[in-house]
């Protein structure tokens, strides 16, 4: 076990964690974050994407000591003060689920590629989403949603 | 009491918090554990409780059941409180399988509905909440990633399993010794308070197994032709084995010119995203609770009560969501393997499944060999036709097609390999070999496909489908790389056309009719096709289990190609809504499109016919 710090969704947290333990059972077990979610553990289907420092990652191939000292953003860290992020809204308002497990994974790694391009094309989406995997085949809506969502944000 | 913390916190819904507190409902929650139990009632606050032993896995059933009741009480959707498959507390509906929910439970929540109300069903003009585009009940908590699967549940005391598991596919267990070990039958696991101890044991324990060898996939094959029965004739079953019209055999050998073409389907895995998980907890009366994720509590229920030497009565089994299910969570599995952990250790234990676990330790989509032996007469009509499929099973046999003499057969085998349902399980392979074989007759004849599939339809649905989905799609005939294919699966009618391009190989757009009578819920009726529409690509161009001779060799994601954002088409699908006629199931019968459209498609840009799936695209 050693210490680790890091902030969580706006919060600096400082909490045990095992040798060698990957950051999504940190964030599972540890911290009860459970938006996060495992699908594959080996980085290929995005299901436990988190933002470190912005920037989407796999949480299931990430070490947790790798984000000591880094800001961590998951699922419940995306609304701000009881309103959805505008991503959220989006896939309400598409419908841009079925079964719902790949959604958390799939709005953070949407806004990690809305936070590298405002306004994404639809090839960009797909690109960028292209390391998720939908099993109950939702793209069509979900490439929807994230380019909607885009466009309120765009609009701020 | 680890039972008791797992009741109090299973369900997040108020109703379920006040149940657990114990306070008075106006039918007692004991009583729905008895014989009858209702779908619905009254509860002492004035609100609408509902109850169905059906479960939503993805395809809207907890939204669009609770359209049902709110549809004839009267009331708004989110009033209703809808419990779903707890085997203490509702009425086993069967599972949620084979498209029945829509076609069986719609109607008695309805009814019951009505009942409370003490009022016949309301008529299509008069719906409310039916008929009309209802977001998903689930949707706010599945975006803010607040929606518990069973894979988030955690009660205090939770203990860890780890079952050991052999490295080949068909291995007895002969031995297994090490700290810990709990062994039975072919079962042999280990649970400890942490995971991380858990598997530190595992590691040090020693098991032994006897294995069975595995046969290559093409010796499997002719084994099911070999040894497969021919089927006895029986119109009471769900799936008759054998649906025939005249004398198909004298037919063939009057036709005008015949063909045969032999297709075949390798194993596939469902792949749900979620993998499976089970806690289980005994209780001081000896009462056995297992919360999962399961599509049929009460066949779980039924097989853990075997398992476990205990009456069905004695085991509760409340579902979590899955986080999709297409059939691979149907039968028990994970919750056998934590009860017997919970029962040699007298702890609540956990148990869930690795990725690896989900390849290998579930069942697959039945490898098939399907066989079409077919005539036409001078006029290019198909007057006979025979249809053998070994393996894969009888759904989806009956054909949309007005074939004058046809025999359409399920011939049963044995399989070497785990084998079991999946979304519409066989009639997707039987939808590709039937429509391949008309396709083939179509291009050997040089008629249009779409004229020629017409000109043996008397459907009228169908008809308009096909029709429809042309226009939309702006099909004029003939074009390279175009494809169609039409079904009529459980009462669903349905016509896709696609259109894909070479070098490389790429599905350029899909445009789907579908018609499955009145849409209740026509915005996720349109999810539910479109999405089986798209895992249809998985099936059609890549998926394939992998064996060597005595193991699986598919245990990865990264192993297993299925449908991504870059491979999904632009996609146009079209949901007809004919209020007045019941509606079908519509879970299902997409995915048995996809297949078929593509091979067409296939056909007309190589010249070869795809004659297996996964299909192999050769460039000309
Ligand atoms: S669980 Fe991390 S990418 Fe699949
Ligand atoms: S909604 Fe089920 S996996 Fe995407």
């Amino acid at each position: 076990m050693a210490k680790l710090t890091f902030t969580i969704n706006g919060t600096r947290r400082t909490l045990d964690a095992a040798a060698g333990a990957r950051l999504i059972d940190v964030l599972r077990d540890g911290l009860g974050l459970t938006g996060t979610k495992p699908g594959c553990r080996e980085g290929t289907c995005g299901s436990c994407t988190v933002l470190v420092d912005g920037r989407a990652m796999r949480s299931c191939i990430t070490p947790a000591a790798s984000v000591a000292g880094k800001r961590v953003t998951t699922i419940e860290g995306l609304a701000t003060a009881g309103k959805l992020h505008p991503l959220q809204q989006a896939f309400l308002d598409y419908e841009a689920y079925q079964c719902g497990y790949c959604t958390p994974g799939m709005i953070v790694g949407a806004a990690g590629l809305i936070a590298r391009n405002a306004s994404p094309g639809e090839q960009a989406v797909r690109q960028a989403l292209d390391g998720h995997i939908c099993r109950c085949g939702s793209q069509p809506r979900i490439v929807q949603a994230v380019r909607a969502a885009a466009e309120v944000m765009r609009r701020g | 009491m680890a039972d008791l913390t797992l009741l109090v916190e299973y369900k997040r819904r108020e109703f379920l918090k006040v149940l657990a507190s114990g306070a008075s409902l106006t039918i007692p929650v004991e009583l729905q554990g008895a014989e009858t139990r209702v779908h619905v009632r009254r509860a002492a606050d004035g609100r609408i409780d509902a109850f169905t032993g059906k479960i939503d896995m993805g395809q809207g059933l907890r939204t669009l059941l609770s359209q049902c009741v709110a549809n004839e009480l009267g009331v708004p959707v989110e009033e209703v409180r809808l419990v779903m498959g707890d085997t203490d507390l509702t009425p086993d509906d069967g599972g949620t399988w084979a498209s029945l929910t829509t076609p069986e439970t719609v109607p008695a929540m309805r009814k019951d509905a009505a009942a409370v109300r003490g009022a016949p069903l309301r008529e299509p003009k008069e719906w409310t909440a039916l008929g009309r585009s209802q977001r998903n009940l689930n949707g706010p908590d599945i975006v803010t990633g607040a929606f518990k699967y069973n894979s988030d549940v955690k009660v205090d005391g939770m203990w860890h399993g780890v079952v050991l598991r052999p490295a080949e596919y068909r291995a007895k267990l002969v031995s297994a010794e090490g700290q810990g070990v709990v062994r039975q039958g072919d079962f042999a696991g280990i649970c400890a308070p942490t995971l991380a101890e858990a598997r530190a044991l595992a590691a040090k324990a020693k098991a032994e197994w006897a294995y069975e060898p595995l046969p290559a996939f093409d010796k499997m094959i002719a084994a099911f032709k070999a040894e497969g029965k021919p089927p006895v004739e029986n119109n009471q079953v769900r799936y008759p084995p054998l649906i025939r019209r005249g004398d198909a055999e004298k037919a063939l050998a009057t036709a005008s010119q015949r063909r045969s073409l032999a297709f075949t389907l390798a194993p596939i895995a469902h792949a749900a995203l979620e993998p499976r998980s089970a806690i289980s907890s005994f209780g001081e009366d000896g009462r056995l609770t297992i919360r999962c994720g399961k599509q049929a509590p009460f066949v779980v229920r039924a097989e853990v009560a075997k398992a476990m030497g205990m009456k069905e009565t004695d085991v509760r089994i409340i579902v979590d969501m899955p986080g999709g299910g297409f059939g691979c969570k149907q039968r028990s599995d994970v919750e056998v393997e934590a009860a017997r952990l919970a029962k040699a250790s007298g702890k609540t234990v956990r148990v869930e499944w690795s990725r690896a676990d989900e390849f290998v330790w579930s069942y697959a989509r039945p490898a098939a060999l399907i066989e079409t032996e077919t005539g036409v007469a001078a006029s290019g009509r198909i007057v006979s036709w025979r249809q053998r499929n070994y393996n894969a099973g009888a759904p989806g046999l009956r054909p949309p097609y007005d074939f004058a003499d046809h025999s359409n057969e399920f011939w049963a085998t044995r399989a070497p390999l785990r084998q079991g349902s999946y979304r519409a399980l066989a009639a997707t392979g039987n939808n590709f070999a039937r429509e391949s074989t008309v396709d083939e007759w179509a291009s050997t004849l040089n008629r249009d496909p779409l004229e020629y599939r017409l000109a043996h339809i008397a459907d009228q649905r169908l008809r308009a489908a096909l029709e429809m989905a042309a226009q939309r799609f702006g099909y004029k005939g003939r074009k390279v790389g175009v494809g169609l294919a039409c079904n009529l699966e459980k009462e669903g009618r349905m016509a896709l056309f696609v259109e894909c391009a070479m070098e490389p190989f790429r599905i350029l757009r899909m445009t789907c009719v579908a018609d499955f009578g009145a849409a209740l819920n026509p915005s996720n009726l349109q999810n539910q096709v479109q999405g089986a529409l798209i895992m249809g690509i998985g099936g059609a161009l890549w998926e394939r289990l992998e064996f060597d001779s005595t193991k699986q060799l598919t245990t990865r994601l990264t192993n297993y190609r299925v449908p991504r954002f870059t491979d999904v088409p632009a996609m146009d699908v079209h949901i007809v809504d004919r209020r007045e006629i019941t509606a079908a199931g519509a879970g299902e019968a997409g995915i048995t499109l996809t297949a078929p459209a593509l091979a067409a498609a296939i056909f007309s840009l190589t010249g070869k016919r795809p004659m297996s799936m996964p299909m192999r695209v050769q460039t000309p």
